[in-house]
């Protein structure tokens, strides 16, 4: 049996907090970086002992561990399950390592072909497998969704993980939080968006700003898949692109998905 | 003085003076729709629209409220807060008059919300008469939302020329009292306000397919009935529905510690039945599992279960949830196919049926 984290451990020696990435583009690792004041305040009740963007120490002992990046190698499954051995809480940050993101689009095609595409003739040097989702690897404790991850809820996820309580994640849709904040529907203008199926969490952070919900926090437990590709067909999309919205960030998420869109 | 007068030439005055004696939120455009927004510039104010996309209900239960703080050690919890300002809402259309009326039912049946009232209590409505339809998705003709009922201070209404001033509270006379431009209504003001009332006899014809009796018995009757499948097929369970409804009243408590995590704030959140964990219970079980159920209980909460608790029909009539829903499923459609399943006829009306109102922009 793994040894809890002991929360009443915060109170006296800080816990030891590493950063480890695998297949992404270390964007979520740079909005925990970009947390202003309140990274101030975080760095009083923990240790950073492994963190690339910020420091060049590299401190293999720590008891939480924050995984960025997809798993897409045999040698990353074997590193995220030595991490996962010595982590005590293991949290998953960004799209790619909580729902597989963007890096799912190579399980699209043949696991040859798509290596032929990326490196050609040196194809048969490089060691790749179907792009997948950390906790299809090793045990998670804490999802930070996101593509890029939302510092608000990273700083929340910070304070669970440091209080001993699990971080319940939003079950409902990105659509709730973007009518509280009084957004004019993009289905209102004509326009698609996947905010009625997408988890929400983010408090609607892409409508806000004039953009569309590309569904970067992956689905709700039970989406709509039925309801959705009404509404998405209503508004004049054809079912191939409606499979490219779903698929662009929750490709490696597997069967459930495939079921409800594919 | 019941009735005053205003000339329209003489309203931005008036504005002008009431944004000096509270904080004033009122109508303007966003996009191709509207809200609620405090007032910066008079001229932004829009007079005539179709229901904003929150409901005024943003500014006496806003979707996310402060409690109150708290701090662990020591232990100590403080009472509710209730520092706030005086403020207007001005041109509250008569539908969403109602859902304020209905929320008061709720907030002070016993034990009573102090949050609520306390912002209550500093909250001045300032409403304006439709005198015609928004659009096709309202019902306000049916849930009798389509005249000044009360539940105001005053009440505009536009005869031409001038507004009508309806007085109905002492914090609403004391609006206009001492002000030059505004007068007690005279014989022919009040003559045509009789005319424009009859006018919108012409206009505005019940929506609904029966009496608001005859459907109180349809929901008895209907608990089983097939069309709450087919709503249920077509909903995405965003949860827009019950964001934007005036009536609509679930909340959710969540504390929030600072990083020091010693202390914290309670917060009030929206909810919704439309969510998918709503009714779920420690163990798993789900009272209301699948999206047909939770429609069905939406419908109920608004025409059955508070008739039978508070004698008061729950829906205003603004049409909001129809308009809002990405899905089209639509209240006037939905109420109006289980009149017909009631008797007999079981064909859907189809839209065209409600279209025929026409749209009056």
């Amino acid at each position: 049996m793994k040894k809890q984290f002991n929360p009443e451990r915060s109170r006296g020696a800080k816990p030891k907090v590493a950063f480890f990435d695998f297949t992404d583009c270390e964007g979520c690792q740079l909005q925990f970086a970009n947390m202003g004041q309140a990274l101030l305040e975080v760095a009083g009740l923990v240790d950073i002992v492994n963190f690339r963007e910020i420091m060049s120490e590299e401190g293999q002992d720590y008891e939480i561990a924050f995984i960025e990046g997809s798993i897409t190698t045999d040698k990353d499954v074997t590193r995220v399950k030595k991490i996962r051995e010595k982590a005590n809480v293991l949290v998953a940050l960004g799209a790619c390592a909580t729902i597989g993101g963007v890096n799912g689009i190579k399980n699209r095609a043949p696991l040859e072909l798509a290596k032929e595409r990326v490196y050609g003739k040196k194809s048969d040097t490089i060691n790749t497998i179907n792009t997948m989702p950390v906790h299809k690897v090793v045990k998670v404790d804490y999802f930070i969704h996101g593509c890029p991850a939302y510092i608000p809820e990273i700083i929340t996820v910070i304070k669970c993980l440091l209080m001993g309580r699990p971080y319940v994640l939003p079950n409902y849709a990105v659509c709730t939080e973007c009518k509280m904040n009084e957004n004019v529907c993009r289905y209102e203008k004509d326009q698609e968006c996947l905010g009625p199926v997408t988890r929400a969490g983010c408090n609607s952070w892409c409508v806000n700003n004039g953009n569309r919900c590309y569904g970067c926090r992956g689905l709700v437990d039970n989406p709509a898949a039925d309801g959705q590709k009404d509404i998405l067909l209503k508004y004049g999309l054809k079912l191939e692109e409606i499979l490219q919205h779903f698929t662009l960030y929750n490709d490696s998420m597997g069967e459930k998905y495939d079921q409800a869109f594919k | 003085m019941k009735y005053a007068s205003i000339k329209k030439e003489d309203l931005n005055i008036w504005l002008e003076y009431l944004s000096g004696r509270a904080r004033l939120y009122a109508p303007r455009k966003k996009e191709n729709l509207f809200v609620f927004r405090p007032v910066k510039d008079i001229s932004e104010i829009a007079l005539k629209y179709i229901p904003t996309i929150l409901p005024p209900k943003k500014y006496y239960f806003p979707q996310k409220e402060k409690l109150f703080k708290f701090k662990i050690r020591p232990f100590k919890t403080a009472k509710a807060i209730k520092e706030f300002e005086d403020f207007i809402l001005f041109a509250v259309h008569t539908c969403d008059i109602a859902g304020i009326q209905c929320l008061d039912v709720i907030f002070r049946e016993s034990p009573e919300d102090p949050n609520y009232l306390n912002r209550k209590e500093k909250m001045i409505i300032i409403g304006i008469e439709c005198l015609e339809y928004c659009d096709k998705h309202a019902n306000c003709t049916s849930m009798g939302n389509h005249v000044p009922r009360g539940g105001y201070d005053l009440m505009l209404v536009d005869i031409g020329e001038k507004f009508i001033l309806h007085i109905n509270s002492e914090k609403g006379e004391k609006l206009i009292r001492g002000l030059t431009y505004i007068k007690e209504a005279n014989d022919a003001d009040m003559l045509s306000l009789e005319r424009v009332r009859e006018a919108k006899k012409k206009i505005f014809k019940e929506e609904l397919n029966g009496s608001l009796a005859k459907i109180y018995e349809t929901f008895d009757r209907h608990f089983a009935s097939p069309i709450w499948q087919d709503v249920g097929r077509r909903c995405v369970a965003c949860g827009n529905c019950t964001s934007v409804c005036p009536t609509c009243y679930c909340f959710d408590t969540s504390d929030e510690m600072k990083l020091s995590l010693n202390e914290g704030m309670r917060y009030r959140i929206w909810n919704s039945c439309q969510m998918e964990d709503y009714a779920k219970v420690a163990g798993g079980e789900d009272f209301r599992k699948g999206r047909d159920s939770r429609q069905r209980h939406r419908y109920y909460r608004k025409f059955k279960y508070p008739v039978d608790k508070f004698n008061r029909y729950f829906c205003t009539g603004c049409g909001r949830c129809t308009r809002t829903c990405m899905a089209e499923i639509s209240l006037i459609e939905t109420v109006n196919s289980l009149l017909a399943a009631e008797s007999g006829t079981p064909e859907r009306p189809s839209a065209s049926g409600v279209a025929e109102r026409g749209e009056a922009k």
